[in-house]
C-alpha cells in the first residue's frame, strides 16, 4: 500500500494539460531544468495539487473511519455533523460579500479562511448543542448535526436567492474542487491535518471499546464523553480544513471505510491508517481525472468525480453485505 | 418603410421569428414592454422608444431614466405577479439558459406575449436590434442604430494592420478559474478589435485549469469587473503567472463587466476600447481614456 502511494505520487505529476515530456518531467524534479514555466507547472502547481489531494482524500477517509466507529452507524461519513455546511456556508458567506478574492491573511484569499471559520464553528455549535448533561451521547450529536446542518442549508439558499450573479460561484465551490489551489493551501491546512490525526490515532484504541456500546466502553475503563470529544475534535479539524480549501468532496470519508473494513476487519487502528492512505490515492487519481478527463484544458470539480466513482461503489458493497448476512 | 405611408401598417407585419423559432406576433405595435434583460432597455431608449418600457429588473440602471420604473424582481427569477399586474403587451428576454426559458413559459401561462433571445455575436445582436424594430414599429430607427454601430466597427477594422492579432484571454471570474469561450460575445468583440481570443472550445464559458492558460500562453489578459467577478485577480502578482507573455508585456487589464459580457449596444464601445489596449499606437485619441478604466 504504502509503495502504491509512492508511484502514484510521483506518477500523478506526469499527466496535465500542459504537455511537458517525460525526460523532462524528471529533469524539472532533479532540478537541472531551465525552462521556467515547466519549472512553474510541475512544482508550483502539479506538485501541490498533488500533495493537497492526497492530505485531503486520507483526512477525509480517516475520519470517516472515526465518525462511523464514534456514531455506530456505518452511514455516517466526516459530513455527517455538519462540518461540510459550515464551511459552506461560510465560503458562501465570503463570495455574497464579494470577500472572496479581497484581504489576505498570511497570503491567502478569504475564502478557505471564512470557509475554515465556519466549519470549526459549525463543529463546536453541534458538540455543545449534542451535550447533554455533560455528556455526548451519539443520538443527540446526530441529531444535533442534522439541525446544524438544516438551518445552515437554509441560509445558503438564502445567499442563493440574494444574489443571483454568485450562484454559479456557490454552486461550483460546494461540489468541490482543487484548480488554482497551491502549497499556500497545503501550510493552512497541514497543522490541522496533523493535530486531528494525531488525536485521531491516539485514541483509535479507545474508539475500539467505544464501538462495542458505551456500557462494555465504561466497564473497561474508558472516560467516554472525554474520548468522544477528542475523537470528535480530532476528525473534525481534518474534515474541516479539507473543506476549507477544497469545498465538499463526498463520498471519499464513507466508502473507502467500508472498503478497507471488508479487507481488514473492523480493528480502528489499522483500519485508520490503511482508509487515510487509500483515501489519499482515491483523492490523487481523482484530482488527476478531474483535470485531464475533458478536452482543451477544461476543469470538472473533482467532487464531481468521486460521486461518480462512489456512488456505484457504495451499491455494489450494500449488496454485497445484504448477500453475507443471509 | 412603414413611417413613410400614411395609413397606419397593416397588422401582419408586426411578425418576428424568436431565437426558440417560435413566432411572435402583434396586432399593434408594442406599447407597454417589459424587458427582463438590461440590454434591451438600452437599445430601446437608442431606438427612441424607451418610454414604452413599464417596468425594469433590480439591476438595471442604465439609462438613468429607467430607475424611475418599478422594479419586477430580476432576470433570471422575475416576479410573474408583479409583470401581470403591469398588464404589458411584449415582454423580452436574453438568454440560452433553461431557467430563463422557464421564466417566460410562466409568464405565457397568463396569456402574455415574450420573445426569447439569444447573441452570440454582433450580427445576433444587429438581428436583435432589426426584430425589435419591427415590434415596436420602429425599423428606421433599428436600422440607423445597426448602421452607426456598423460604422463604428469598420472604422475600427480600416485601422487594424493586416497581419494575426495578439491572442487574449478574458477572466469571467477568479477563484476557480472562468473564462469565455468561443461561444461568448466576449470572442467576437476581441476579434474585431484585432485579437483572437486564445480559448478555442466551443462553450459560451469555459472552467480552465491554470496549467492550459499557460499553455495557451495569451499576449494580453483582460480580467472583467463587475457584478460576476467583483474581486478580479491580480496576476501579475500570482507567481506561477510569472513567465506568462502576457505579464512579461505589462499587458493586464481590467474592464468593465457590463460593457464587455452583456450583449448591448455598449459592446461597440468595448471594441474600440480594447482595440486600443491592443493597439495603442494606432488608436491614440482612444489610448488615453482606455488607460483611465485600469
Amino acid at each position: 500500500m504504502l509503495g502504491l502511494t509512492g508511484i502514484s505520487l510521483a506518477a500523478a505529476i506526469f499527466p496535465g494539460a500542459y504537455p511537458i515530456p517525460f525526460d523532462a518531467v524528471l529533469a524539472t524534479l532533479s532540478g537541472q531544468e531551465t525552462d521556467a514555466t515547466r519549472k512553474i507547472v510541475i512544482l508550483d502547481i502539479r506538485l501541490s495539487r498533488i500533495c493537497l489531494s492526497w492530505l485531503i482524500g486520507s483526512g477525509l477517509a480517516a475520519s470517516g473511519v472515526v465518525f462511523q466507529g464514534l456514531l455506530r452507524n456505518p452511514l455516517a461519513d466526516p459530513f455527517t455533523l455538519g462540518v461540510s455546511s459550515g464551511g459552506a456556508f461560510g465560503a458562501s458567506l465570503a463570495i455574497t460579500l464579494g470577500l472572496a478574492g479581497a484581504g489576505s491573511v498570511f497570503g491567502l484569499r478569504a475564502l478557505p479562511m471564512a470557509a475554515l471559520a465556519g466549519a470549526l464553528a459549525a463543529l463546536a455549535a453541534v458538540v455543545a448543542l449534542g451535550r447533554i448533561g455533560g455528556q455526548l451521547r451519539r443520538e443527540t450529536l446526530v441529531l444535533a448535526g442534522i439541525v446544524i446542518s438544516t438551518f445552515l442549508s437554509a441560509c445558503i439558499s438564502l445567499f442563493k436567492a440574494l444574489n443571483e450573479e454568485s450562484v454559479s460561484a456557490i454552486v461550483f465551490w460546494i461540489m468541490g474542487s482543487l484548480q488554482g489551489r497551491s502549497w499556500d493551501h497545503v501550510l493552512l491546512i497541514l497543522p490541522y491535518y496533523l493535530l486531528g490525526c494525531s488525536l485521531m490515532l491516539a485514541f483509535s484504541r479507545e474508539l475500539d471499546f467505544l464501538s462495542l456500546g458505551e456500557s462494555q466502553a465504561r466497564q473497561l475503563g474508558v472516560a467516554t464523553t472525554q474520548v468522544r470529544l477528542a475523537l470528535l475534535g480530532g476528525a473534525g479539524l481534518v474534515t474541516a480544513a479539507g473543506v476549507a480549501v477544497a469545498g465538499v468532496i463526498g463520498f471519499v470519508g464513507l466508502v473507502v471505510p467500508h472498503m478497507v473494513r471488508l479487507l481488514l476487519g473492523a480493528e480502528h487502528r489499522p483500519l485508520m491508517i490503511y482508509s487515510a492512505l487509500l483515501g489519499g490515492l482515491l483523492l490523487v487519481w481523482s484530482d488527476v481525472a478531474a483535470r485531464v478527463i475533458l478536452p482543451g484544458g477544461a476543469e470538472l470539480p473533482v467532487g464531481v468525480i468521486t460521486a461518480l466513482l462512489g456512488g456505484p461503489f457504495f451499491c455494489f458493497l450494500l449488496r454485497r453485505q445484504r448477500a453475507g448476512h443471509s | 418603410m412603414c413611417l413613410l405611408r400614411t395609413n397606419p401598417c397593416p397588422a401582419q407585419e408586426l411578425v418576428i421569428k424568436d431565437d426558440l423559432e417560435r413566432q411572435i406576433q402583434l396586432k399593434t405595435p408594442a406599447q407597454r414592454i417589459v424587458a427582463l434583460y438590461g440590454a434591451f432597455n438600452e437599445i430601446l431608449f437608442a431606438m427612441g422608444v424607451g418610454d414604452r418600457l413599464v417596468a425594469r429588473t433590480q439591476a438595471d440602471a442604465i439609462p438613468p431614466e429607467i430607475t424611475g420604473l418599478p422594479s419586477i424582481g430580476t432576470h433570471m427569477r422575475p416576479n410573474v405577479e408583479r409583470i401581470v399586474g403591469l398588464g404589458p403587451d411584449l415582454v423580452l428576454q436574453m438568454g440560452g439558459r433553461k431557467a430563463a426559458r422557464q421564466s417566460v413559459d410562466n409568464l405565457e401561462r397568463f396569456g402574455i406575449t415574450t420573445a426569447m433571445f439569444h447573441v452570440e455575436t454582433f450580427e445576433d445582436l444587429f438581428s436583435v436590434i432589426h426584430r425589435l424594430g419591427i415590434l415596436t414599429n420602429a425599423p428606421g430607427k433599428a436600422q440607423d442604430m445597426i448602421h452607426q454601430m456598423r460604422e463604428r466597427l469598420n472604422a475600427v477594422r480600416a485601422r487594424l494592420p493586416h497581419r494575426p492579432g495578439p491572442l487574449v484571454f478574458f477572466e469571467v471570474r477568479s477563484g476557480n478559474l472562468l473564462t469565455a469561450g468561443q461561444a461568448s460575445i466576449v470572442t467576437d468583440i476581441i476579434s474585431h478589435a484585432g485579437g483572437k481570443n486564445c480559448v478555442e472550445l466551443n462553450d459560451r464559458l469555459v472552467r480552465l485549469s491554470e496549467e492550459e492558460l499557460l499553455r495557451l500562453a495569451p499576449d494580453v489578459y483582460l480580467s472583467q469587473r463587475g457584478p460576476m467577478n467583483p474581486a478580479p485577480q491580480d496576476i501579475i502578482r500570482v507567481s506561477r503567472f510569472a513567465t506568462l507573455p502576457a505579464v512579461q508585456n505589462g499587458s493586464v487589464h481590467i474592464v468593465d463587466e457590463q460593457m464587455f459580457s452583456r450583449p448591448g449596444p455598449r459592446n461597440v464601445d468595448a471594441v474600440e476600447q480594447l482595440a486600443a489596449i491592443l493597439y495603442p499606437e494606432l488608436f491614440p485619441e482612444l489610448a488615453a481614456t482606455a488607460a483611465d478604466t485600469e
